[in-house]
């Protein structure tokens, strides 16, 4: 039998989970959250550690080496901001943007062909944690990737550059950059259609180790107890990775995870089914992705939600007959009081419509269409973006979905994207329906790399299915 | 931090030094087997060819010339819808900053039997290099493409570092002008 930490360390709760793992069975023991101290986050992690292990809130860390195996994760202050350049945006800048937020990042800004002074501006201000720099096939366009190089070269930009483009010119690149941090990896996108984001994807994650997690005393944690952490969103996408690779009857699959400041969408199914009929545009997008909006959340961006998600929430207020005015006014209050919960019936289905908007947009952004074209040899499907028909599971995570009693709050939104827009979008077919009950998949996510077996079959395991009444 | 050590990937450095090309077919076609056979052909023949298949629109064949640095774009259109789907196509590579790259079309490009002299000459004013029938030999079409592209490009064309033609949409190279490309072209086909 052997004992296992995961913890969570989270902007404002630290969460930890202890396991045990006895003939292959992983079983969850205990699981809390303690709040989030910013500026030390050894404190909330070692307050969690102790009171998973049952010991004294003061016994020094040191003493409980040994007593558990121990990972754990961090959101490290809302997630990694990366900015993200690419040549043309269909392609390349399409593909930065897919590779930063499947490594768990946040794309804060992005930019195609050539930076303009104002894009120069625009990065500087930002200062993200992490400037993903992509364009060109291998041997293909150095032109523009130089002159961005130099122009970068000259700015205040003072964050690590991932370059992931053009091979031909890395060297120059890293010569022209000479002032900065720059960190070579392979193309994401060698040939014109071939994707490759494994690389740059790990490569990210080494910089968030190294930069954005020591210095607030997480180095020590590592040092005592020898294993690396990862960023939250990483460990679910691990998760959700490894899932239909051990789980049978889990093959297609995808998860909505709404938080307060952000609506993350994974999904693992092919992207694209070929036949006669249907030719895909652009990119073939890759089987596990990862999309994140940073304009949809439950409190910190819930007045963003309101603007970007004004046409759903305004057809749902008449359809309900709820007053916009009441629902701006209720918005106001989350946003200045990001704790509030709802204190009576209409906030919380406010609450409610607020949540499936997000699932609306997310749903929206992440999944792709067919547009029908008649040739002269037929109809022909046109499909843009990834295909999720064959999507059977659909698992709602984070502490709105995570609570979640009925379906619908997943449901209803997904069908309205049905008749929404002039393409049919490739919409889960026969859906389920889940909730993360016990909100494991981060904590499980980290125990991915060393059991995969175990902790998926925990994760499916824990989930609860959601039937569509209330 | 250094790159990644390149000196073990000779062959794909060989094959980064090939001129580019970008093949497809234009608009609402589902003509696929011609596509793949000149697919197989220009890469015998030394190119490396980019392959976009079937129903690719003007942006498309557009955005990966960009991204591979192209010589050359290769429509081909089997429907005979070829010249709405090719109409504004070198506007639009001078828009987005293709201004020296060569536009190649071929195929059943006009419904019905016009003569295709008539039918070159209307391609030739859209801004293509050169015009194709449907029974043209591959090998001649090679060659053309060989000589034009030294003609265009210089014979240092090759190498990932020549890559002038992109970025600069306001610097129009008379070389390309649609009206002029007559004159250097001898009859195709």
């Amino acid at each position: 039998m052997k004992k296992i930490v995961s913890i969570d360390i989270g902007s404002t709760w630290t969460k930890g989970g202890l396991f045990v793992l006895a003939d292959k069975n992983l079983k969850l023991e205990k699981r809390l959250a303690v709040p989030t101290t910013q500026n030390n986050l050894v404190r909330g992690f070692s307050q969690a550690l102790t009171d998973l292990l049952r010991k004294d809130e003061n016994t020094p860390l040191k003493e409980l080496v040994g007593a558990a195996e121990i990972y754990f994760s961090s959101s490290a202050k809302g997630g990694l901001r990366i900015a993200a350049i690419g040549l043309v945006p269909d392609l390349t800048l399409q593909l930065a943007r897919l590779a930063a937020m499947s490594a768990g990042g946040k794309v804060m800004a992005s930019f195609a062909f050539s930076l303009t002074r104002n894009d120069l501006a625009t990065l500087e201000k930002l200062q993200p944690d992490i400037l993903l720099f992509s364009g060109g096939t291998d041997g293909g366009n150095s032109q523009y990737i130089l002159e961005n190089a130099r122009k970068l070269a000259g700015s205040a930009l003072t964050c690590p550059v991932v370059y992931a483009g053009n091979r031909a010119v890395a060297e120059e690149v890293v010569e022209l950059l000479n002032n900065k941090e720059v960190i070579v990896t392979e193309n994401l996108m060698p040939e014109v259609g071939q994707v490759n984001l494994e690389p740059a994807r790990e490569k990210i994650r080494d910089i968030f180790l190294k930069r954005i997690v020591s210095g607030r005393g997480l180095a020590e944690i590592v040092e005592l107890f020898g294993s690396q952490p990862r960023p939250t969103p990483l460990a679910v996408f691990e998760l959700v990775s490894a899932i239909p690779v051990h789980q049978p009857g889990w093959s297609d699959l995808a998860a909505i995870d709404i938080g307060g400041a952000t609506t993350d969408f994974y999904s693992n199914t092919e992207s694209y089914l070929e036949t006669d009929t249907v030719v895909l545009k652009g990119i073939r997008e890759p089987r596990v992705k990862r999309t994140v909006e940073g304009d949809l959340g439950m409190r910190v961006s819930a007045q963003s939600l309101l603007d970007s998600g004004w046409p759903y929430l305004e057809e749902r207020l008449q359809e309900l007959g709820l007053g916009a005015e009441s629902l701006k006014a209720y918005v106001d209050r989350i946003s200045r009081d990001l704790d509030y919960l709802p204190g009576s019936e209409e906030e919380g289905l406010f609450d409610r419509l607020l949540a499936e908007t997000c699932v609306f947009y997310s749903a929206l952004r992440h999944i792709g269409g067919w547009k029908e074209t008649y040739t002269p040899q037929g109809r022909v499907y046109v499909q843009t973006g990834k295909d999720l028909r064959r999507v059977k599971a659909v698992i709602g995570s984070g502490g709105f979905l995570s609570a979640a009693t009925t379906a619908q709050i997943m449901r209803h939104p997904l069908l309205k994207l049905k008749t929404y827009g002039q393409e049919r979008k490739l919409l889960p077919e026969k859906p389920e329906f889940y909730a993360d009950r016990q909100y494991l998949f981060s904590l499980l996510g980290n125990l991915v790399e060393k059991y995969p077996a175990e902790a998926t079959a925990l994760a499916v395991a824990s989930l609860e299915k959601l039937n569509d009444e209330e | 931090m250094q790159p990644e050590n390149l000196s073990n990937r000779e062959p794909e450095f060989k094959n980064m030094e090939k001129d580019t090309i970008i093949l497809g077919v234009i608009g609402a076609d589902c003509h696929s087997v011609g596509n793949k056979i000149l697919e197989l052909f220009f890469t015998a023949e030394g190119f490396k060819v980019v392959n976009l298949g079937v129903m690719v629109s003007q942006q498309e064949f557009i955005n990966a010339a960009i991204e591979t640095n192209a010589k050359a774009i290769l429509v081909s259109s089997l429907y005979g819808h070829g010249e709405i789907d090719c109409q504004g196509f070198r506007d639009l590579c001078l828009e987005k900053g293709l201004d020296r790259i060569l536009l190649y079309v071929g195929g059943n490009l006009v419904v019905g039997k016009t003569p295709f002299e008539i039918v070159e000459e209307k391609f030739k004013k859209m801004g293509f290099d050169r015009v194709f029938p449907p029974d043209v030999d591959l090998k001649k079409a090679a060659e053309l493409l060989k000589q034009d592209i030294k003609a265009r490009f210089g014979s240092d064309s090759h190498g990932p570092r020549n890559d002038d033609q992109a970025g600069q949409p306001e610097k129009s190279s008379p070389e390309t002008d649609a009206g002029t490309s007559k004159a250097r072209n001898p009859k195709a086909g």
